[in-house]
Order: C-alpha cells, then sequence, then structure tokens
C-alpha cells in the first residue's frame, strides 16, 4: 500500500514540476498570477497522474496479489510454528507425565500404630527409586497418613514417623536427603472416610508426591 | 467475650446499695460428696420492677434462661412452676414480700427471684437467691446493660449462685475451645459451657488443630497447616491477631502453658524425632525435656508445675508417662491397655484424665497422678476422645464420635450428667477448656 502511494505521488510530483518549469519559462507573470498559476498547474497533476494509472493500477495489482500471497505465507507459517509449539507442548507434558508417572511410588501401608516398612512397601520403595536417580532435578514429598483412631496429635507423631521411616528408606536407597521433604497429617486427611476396618488400612499410609525442577 | 466486659463495666454489685442481708460465708453445697443430691431450687417468674417496664416474655424469660443454665450444671432440681403456691400477684421480689412457707411446702430449699425494667436502651435487672429454709437472703445483685445483653445477666448470676452455694464461681465465664472439620479443612471454634453463644475462631482454609488456651484466656496456641506445614501459631483471642511462633521442619505442636503465660510445652520433630520441649514464649528459647528415639508427645503441666503428664511409646505402645518438669525421672502411669492417650490433669492436682482403648473403643479414664487403679467415665458403642478439665475440676468435656456423628460432650468429673455442648456431621475433636476469662 505504501509502496504504491509513493509512486503515484512521485509521478504527479515528476509531472507539476515539468509543468512549472515550462510556464516559469513562457511567461513573466506577477506573483498573483504566478500564484494564480500554481493552482491550475498543480491541478492537472492528478488528470497527468491518470493516464499513467494504467501502469500503476497493475503494479497495485501485483502488489496486492503479492502482499496476499505473503500474507498467506506468514499465516502458513505461524500456523505451522503453533502446531509445533503445541505439539511439542504436548510432547513436554506427555513426557513431565510420563515422568512423572516413572517417579509415582504407589502408597504403602502400615500396620496399626506402627511404621515400620513391611516386605511389600519396602519392595515398593526399593522398586520407586532408582527412578530418581534418572530424574536428578525431581524432588519428592513423602506424606505420612493414619486412620481415625486415636488422638490427633498422637496421630500427628506418628504420621511424621511414618514419612520419615520411608523416607529414610529411600535415602537409604540412593536418593539425596536434600531432595526429600516429609510432612504429617496424622488422621486429618483420609483417602477412605469409612470406619471400618478396610478404610482404616488404606488410610494408614505414606503417600508420595512428586515435585518437577522449579524452572 | 467483648461484651461480656461490657456487662461487667456496667454491673452494680447491689448488695450493700439496696441493703441486702450479709453474705454468707457458709458454704452450703458440698457437691464434692458421694452421697450428693440434687439441690431442689425454684425460680419464680420475673417481675416487671415498674408497670409496663418491658416486653411481655421478660418474665418467663428470665425464670427459663436461668433455669436452664442452672440446671445444665447438674447440681440443681428446678422445679416446675406448675407446682408454685405462691400469688405471684401479691408476692414481691424481696424477703419481706415473700411467704417462705409457699416453697418450703413444695419442697424448695433455694428460691430466686428478679425484676427487670427498661428505660429506652437501658435495662436493669435484679436477682436475688434465698435460702427458704431459713428464710433470708443469700445473694442479691442488680445488673444495668442494654436488653441484648440479658443472657448475660442471667450467667452472671448463675455464677454467682455457683460461687455462693458451692464456694466455687461457676462456669459461665469459660469457654470451651475445639477443632471442627469441614471437608478438608478444619478451624478453631469456642462455645460457651452452657452450649450457647458458637463462635468460629479461624478460617484458614486448611486443617488448624491443638487448641490450647494460656493461663489468663487471653491467648490461644493451635497448630495450622495453612503455610504447609503444621506449624504452631499464637492467637491473641480479643484482638484476633495471630503469629507464627514455631514452625521448624516436621511436626510443631502445642502442650500446655506455664501459669505465669512465659513458657510453652511443644512437642517438635525438629531434632529428626518427636521430643518434648519446653519454650520460653517470648525468645522462643527451647530446652528439650525428653531424649529417646520413640514418639514423645502431649506434655502437660501438673497445677505446681513440678510434673510433666506425656504420652510416649519408648515401650511399645502409647501410654501415659510422668516426668519431673527438668524432664528427669520418668515413670510409666497407665498401665492397663494398649493405646492410653490424651492426659489432661485436673487442676486439683489428685487426677490425670485420659483416653484408652477398651475392646476397640476409646473411653475416657481417670486415674490418681500417683497410679493406682483407673476408673473408666465413659462406656457404649462410640469413640470418647480428648478429655479436658474445667477450671474448677468438677466437669469434664471430649469429643464423642460414632455413628456418622460426632460431638463435644460435657459430664461431671464422675461420668454422671452427661449434656451435649454441639453435635455435627463431621468431626468435632480436640476439645480444651479455658479458664475463667473475665
Amino acid at each position: 500500500m505504501k509502496r504504491t502511494l509513493l509512486a503515484v505521488v512521485l509521478i504527479a510530483l515528476v509531472c507539476s514540476l515539468s509543468l512549472t518549469m515550462l510556464s516559469g519559462c513562457a511567461k513573466k507573470a506577477s506573483l498573483k498570477d504566478q500564484a494564480a498559476m500554481t493552482a491550475p498547474a498543480k491541478a492537472p497533476a492528478p488528470a497527468m497522474a491518470a493516464p499513467s494509472a494504467t501502469p500503476a493500477d497493475d503494479a497495485a495489482a501485483r502488489e496486492k496479489a503479492l502482499r496476499e500471497q505473503q500474507l498467506r505465507e506468514q499465516a502458513e507459517r505461524e500456523k505451522a510454528a503453533k502446531e509445533a509449539a503445541e505439539k511439542a507442548k504436548k510432547e513436554a507434558a506427555a513426557k513431565l507425565a510420563a515422568i512423572l508417572k516413572e517417579l509415582q511410588i504407589p502408597d504403602v501401608y502400615f500396620d496399626f500404630d506402627k511404621y515400620n516398612l513391611k516386605p511389600l512397601a519396602q519392595t515398593t520403595l526399593k522398586n520407586g527409586a532408582p527412578a530418581y536417580m534418572k530424574y536428578p532435578d525431581y524432588k519428592l514429598v513423602v506424606e505420612g497418613h493414619c486412620d481415625e483412631r486415636g488422638t490427633a496429635e498422637y496421630n500427628l507423631a506418628l504420621g511424621q514417623k511414618r514419612a520419615d521411616e520411608a523416607a529414610k528408606f529411600l535415602v537409604d536407597l540412593g536418593i539425596q536427603k536434600d531432595r526429600i521433604k516429609t510432612i504429617s497429617y496424622g488422621k486429618e486427611m483420609p483417602v477412605d472416610k469409612g470406619h471400618d476396618e478396610a478404610a482404616w488400612a488404606k488410610n494408614r499410609r505414606a503417600h508420595f508426591v512428586v515435585f518437577p525442577p522449579v524452572k | 467475650m467483648r461484651h461480656l466486659k461490657r456487662l461487667i463495666v456496667l454491673t452494680v454489685v447491689a448488695l450493700s446499695v439496696l441493703g441486702f442481708g450479709a453474705a454468707h460465708g457458709k458454704v452450703y453445697i458440698d457437691i464434692d460428696s458421694p452421697s450428693f443430691q440434687r439441690f431442689p431450687i425454684a425460680i419464680a417468674d420475673f417481675k416487671p420492677l415498674s408497670p409496663g417496664a418491658g416486653p411481655g416474655d421478660f418474665p418467663v424469660w428470665f425464670a427459663d434462661t436461668l433455669g436452664r443454665n442452672l440446671l445444665v450444671t447438674g447440681y440443681f432440681t428446678v422445679l416446675d412452676r406448675k407446682a408454685f403456691l405462691e400469688d405471684p400477684a401479691r408476692a414481691g421480689i424481696t424477703g419481706e414480700t415473700t411467704r417462705f412457707p409457699d416453697w418450703t411446702a413444695i419442697g424448695a430449699e433455694y428460691l430466686i427471684k428478679g425484676g427487670f425494667q427498661t428505660d429506652g436502651r437501658q435495662l436493669t435487672t435484679e436477682f436475688r437467691l434465698f435460702d427458704v429454709v431459713r428464710g433470708e437472703l443469700i445473694v442479691g445483685k442488680r445488673y444495668v446493660g442494654t436488653p441484648d445483653d440479658r443472657n448475660r445477666m442471667v450467667l452472671q448470676f448463675a455464677n454467682e449462685v455457683l460461687q455462693a452455694l458451692t464456694g466455687e464461681a461457676g462456669l459461665f465465664d469459660t469457654w470451651i475451645a475445639f477443632v471442627k472439620r469441614s471437608g478438608d479443612t478444619s478451624d478453631l471454634y469456642t462455645i460457651s459451657f452452657d452450649g450457647s453463644d458458637l463462635r468460629r475462631l479461624t478460617n484458614y482454609g486448611s486443617l488448624t488443630v491443638s487448641p490450647r488456651w494460656s493461663p489468663d484466656g487471653r491467648r490461644l496456641a493451635f497448630t495450622c497447616f495453612k503455610d504447609g506445614n503444621p506449624d504452631i501459631y499464637l492467637r491473641d483471642v480479643k484482638s484476633g491477631l495471630t503469629e507464627k511462633a514455631v514452625s521448624y521442619r516436621g511436626v510443631n505442636l502445642p502442650g500446655s502453658w506455664s501459669r505465669d503465660g512465659e513458657q510453652l510445652l511443644v512437642t517438635l520433630s525438629r531434632d529428626g524425632n518427636q521430643e518434648i520441649y519446653d519454650m520460653t514464649v517470648s525468645s522462643r528459647l527451647l530446652r528439650r525435656l525428653t531424649r529417646e528415639f520413640s514418639i514423645d508427645v502431649s506434655p502437660v503441666r501438673s497445677p505446681d508445675e513440678k510434673q510433666i503428664a506425656f504420652v510416649s511409646n519408648r515401650q511399645g505402645s502409647p501410654q501415659i508417662f510422668v516426668m519431673d518438669a527438668d524432664g528427669g525421672n520418668v515413670r510409666r502411669l497407665t498401665t492397663e491397655g494398649n493405646y492410653n492417650t490424651s492426659p489432661a490433669w485436673s487442676p486439683k492436682g489428685k487426677r490425670i484424665a485420659y483416653e484408652g482403648s477398651v475392646s476397640g473403643r476409646f473411653q475416657i479414664f481417670v486415674i490418681d497422678a500417683a497410679g493406682g487403679t483407673p476408673q473408666q467415665l465413659t462406656f457404649g458403642g462410640s469413640d470418647h476422645e480428648s478429655p479436658t478439665w474445667s477450671p474448677d475440676g468438677r466437669y469434664l468435656a471430649y469429643s464423642v464420635r460414632g455413628y456418622g456423628r460426632s460431638r463435644i460432650e460435657i459430664m461431671n468429673a464422675n461420668g454422671q450428667n452427661i449434656r451435649v455442648l454441639h453435635e455435627g456431621n463431621e468431626g468435632c475433636q480436640s476439645p480444651f477448656w479455658s479458664p475463667h476469662i473475665r
């Protein structure tokens, strides 16, 4: 658009300039006349430009076509880039999800009022630990939980013991100590709100929450 | 609690002004006696002190509210007004205008009369407690406030009645703090001793547990997870201003305060294991009291502050232990059962209440602080937990959980006269009784 306008203005300017020079040479006129003449002299300029509009129109059309082409290409490029970014994002998310899944240690369960790791719990932790060697930037919070029986306070202490036992076992398996945090929720966050042994057994647990590296 | 203070300012002790009878030094009711019987008391409908002196429902409202509050103490039988003989139209509210034989005839031993009068926004009330058998005034009070203060006036006088007849102030200026769950969060609430005036104290959208009143009732220590870790907070009860006080790695739990409010026992896992520390509140300096690789939790001071009861699983299962205030001389107190927690030392000093597991259910027990055979106070198929003593040592509040319901209950220290303070669908737990808040 800018370029077309420039061409038209240039042509008009050249025409009017030559006309002024011509008339200037033809007669000596008063300032007033000159001023009067300047206007009509200028007036034909667009008229002069008009006949030369045929090539200018072509140029504009070409310009337009070119521009549209460019716009299309740009849109396509942008679309492609966007798709690529989305794909990359999806892939990254999938990768992160895969890593998180790989790092997710299943809950381990405890006996009533106990915090020693049972053989099954130990196996679970042994299976879970190697992934943490593979992804050294990922961190872990071990939550200790209890069933609803007994006091809130004793259970907070017991939950801390459970979290600490699991964390200690993971450190012994080679995960750096500073990558693991522990927290006890005592009996305050049951996964099963039931009031029987089946529910209690599910609630006496250590739960593992993986934290990706903060960027 | 703010309006209570206002009322106290407005209260006029009217004994001398009105020329009421001399104060009785005698303690009328020995409620600690095993043969104690509830005392029959009559409460006459209150009278307008001048014609058209107040709303028409006031005479019955004052009598009923006072009766209900005295009833919850467990020390009175409130006589039915249908049995009253005295003609209310002819009788007054003074000793001279009372026909005492009309009251002894229906079995009353004590009688309360009173009157009221409103003047614009001002409400003036008079309360008189009579010994019916002797035909004399025991205590009389006049209160001045607004009609909104009338419940407080009744509670104040109920306190006076308790003080006069039992030698100890009533508990109408005490509150029970407790934890109430809602979904995945829990918050602190307070409720008055008579079950009225439920108030929510915290609203952190997090887990808030373990309320512990300071001995002057002005501060409340508790643990909250709002910053992602169970940290100890101190709250100024009046202003609501709350500061984070202890936030070590792991568990931070408050235990009992010292009487001067300068020291707070705490359970911390900062040294890698749950241990009990005595913390200087102002400087946060810690003195470690336990050194066992086991759970040590729930420390509570004896009233003389020479000993500390606490829970430890150092011998396998959680049991109540007692140690000296410096952490020395540890001895195991409970020997029966495999799960004994939540010790609460009686303000009278001799007994410790706790919760213990019996056939899979938790029940409240008391045991002599020096050891001995525990006495079971609660029974039945629900879990009874977290006992807390009233400041006079006459009642225990505790939580009850079972059959899909959850309650805070109060009973006499001998296990009698159970009543529900608050009931909800979800967890009401960890009640803690305040001192007198004046």
